[in-house]
């Protein structure tokens, strides 16, 4: 039964924002051993479907599920606790905050106070790769630093999926490429979904693609094949 | 240290009752105890949660004319009346919250303007249980042993009062639910993203908060001996968030200091009434502008 059960489910997702049909009947789900990625241009529904995977928005209609627990609906905090952990497109920290507080704050949510917190949050720390003073506040960090704390923040409280909104957005090539060996070494943590709107990066990550349209799934299959598909290269490059 | 310091201003006005018989220097001590307990209470929001709670003086109102009317009228003993009284602020305080917990910032402040307008209002216009505008008066001060507790003893009560207050807060803020009000203040999205259930927490505090308002207000009541819709309306919200912002928002020194500075001020300048809305006017600019850490953070730099 494990190995059959998706890491999530989501059927027949549709939202509506005034006129705008932001999300049409999609469906998706991910393999507990896959890295799921997903791309589409601006305005496509990436951030609206991984708003309503969270529980920061509401679907008109579809349910999703997480490891077979029905969780659309729930309020956002309660999705988190369920295990669902997302970040944001723009860098979200406490900034005026301890690097240790800033993780510790990861455990409030699941009624881990910070004194019993420290050491999983070392721990956290340490998966990440920030080795740093952990009382300096979080907003002296530098962005790819502030980045890996979002991800430890998350880790501490052991996630079952972890969705990352364009994880490499504002990092210099080389930054680029530590955050793909990041990633790739945090597969064996949880399972690990990826907003771009970039093809080379989630080429260089997913095992399989999503690519949405104005609200509608396009393809959805391995790297390679999407990269060669028409529709997507007419997307990406212009017709 | 930070705790040395707090122990420290709380004790400071002690000294005025060593003055020797002058009434007014004690009457002052105990206003000081009552603010501070006050102060420390609206700092729970105000400091900690980051929310301006303009209700504050009104919810403090209510457990004063609730404890007052149970000891004049039903003949109830204060020690009886005062825990009915912070109950009763604490759940309207919490029923207040809910419309205005989920503003934020500027627009939670309003909503808590208009509540506390609505509150004082609702001072004058029962009077059959508060006298309307012009107030009960000869409230009884509380019985200890058969006999009204005198002078030095009922401020030194207070004083304790204000301490287990101050006390309470400072063990709050380093529990679980301290870290997690302090994160809310800091980004509440955020908060929910982690799993953090931002409403929830935001009427805790609420609750405790007005718990602290009811005891203030139920034991000023009976300190001062008279209460009217005028010593709960809003100028009273906004001095006690003064003494906060002034001593230093988010410290459990800063609303003692705070207390300790302004408490005294219009008796000081009591001839020129006018030079202490000038003080309070200057202060609210120059706290605002050039010490948004409040007077604690160059009286007492955090020691690393």
């Amino acid at each position: 039964m494990t190995s059959q059960q998706p890491l999530f489910q989501a059927t027949a997702i549709s939202k509506r924002f005034g006129g705008l049909q932001a999300l049409v009947d999609v469906d998706a789900a991910q393999r507990p051993d896959e890295l799921l990625g997903l791309i589409g241009p601006n305005g496509s529904g990436k951030s609206t479907f991984v708003n309503i995977m969270s529980g920061t928005l509401k679907a008109d209609r579809g349910e999703v599920w997480l490891q077979g627990q029905v969780i659309s609906g729930m309020p956002q905090h309660e999705v988190a606790r369920a295990g669902l952990s997302r970040t944001f497109q723009a860098i979200k920290i406490f900034r005026e905050l301890s690097i240790m507080e800033n993780v510790t704050a990861g455990l409030l949510g699941h009624g881990i106070g910070p004194a019993a917190a420290l050491e999983r949050a070392r721990e956290a720390l340490d998966r990440v790769g920030l080795v740093s003073d952990t009382t300096l506040k979080a907003g002296r960090l530098g962005l790819f630093d502030q980045r890996r704390l979002e991800f430890a923040m998350r880790l501490v409280a052991r996630p079952k999926l972890l969705m990352l909104d364009e994880p490499v957005g504002g990092l210099n090539p080389e930054e680029i490429r530590a955050m793909i060996a990041l990633i790739t070494a945090l597969r064996d943590q949880c399972g690990i979904f990826i907003i771009e709107h970039t093809m080379k990066v989630i080429t260089s990550l997913a095992d399989r693609v999503m690519v949405f349209v104005n609200g509608r799934k396009l393809i959805d299959d391995k790297p390679s094949v999407v990269l060669r598909d028409r529709a997507v290269i007419e997307t990406y490059l212009g017709a | 240290m930070k705790d040395l310091h707090a122990l420290l201003i709380l004790s400071f006005p002690v000294l005025g009752l060593f003055a020797g018989d002058h009434g007014l220097v004690t009457f002052i001590v105990g206003l000081v105890f009552i603010n501070m307990l006050l102060a420390s209470g609206l700092n729970l929001l105000y400091g900690f949660s980051g929310l301006i709670p303009f209700t504050f003086a009104g919810i403090a109102g209510i457990s004063a004319y609730i404890c007052a009317n149970l000891v004049i009228r039903a003949g109830w003993a204060f020690w009886f009346a005062l825990p009915i009284g912070c109950i009763a602020a604490a759940v309207v305080g919490l029923l207040l919250s809910f419309p205005a917990i989920r503003l934020r910032g500027f627009y939670f402040a309003l909503s808590g303007l208009v509540i506390q307008s609505a509150l004082t209002i609702a001072f004058v216009y029962f009077p059959a249980y508060t006298n309307g505008d012009t107030g009960i008066t000869s409230i009884p001060k509380p019985v200890v042993a058969g006999m009204p507790v005198a002078s030095p003893w009922f401020e030194l009560l207070i004083g304790a009062a204000a301490a287990i207050g101050a006390g309470g807060v400072a063990l709050l803020m380093r529990s679980r639910i301290g870290s997690t009000l302090i994160a809310i203040r800091e980004d509440e999205d955020l908060c929910r993203a982690l799993g953090i259930a931002v409403t929830a927490n935001r009427c805790l505090a609420f609750f405790l908060a007005s718990l602290m308002a009811g005891l203030g207000g139920a034991i000023y009541a009976h300190f001062v001996g008279f209460i009217s819709p005028r010593g709960f309306d809003v100028l009273v919200s906004l001095n006690l968030w003064l003494m906060v912002a002034v001593g230093g928002r988010g410290t459990v020194t800063g609303p003692l200091l705070g207390a300790l500075i302004l408490t005294p001020l219009p008796y000081v300048f009591q001839q020129y009434s006018w030079l202490k809305d000038v003080i309070y006017g200057a202060a609210i600019i120059a706290v605002v502008i050039f010490l948004p850490g409040g007077l604690q953070s160059i009286t007492f730099r955090k020691s690393a």
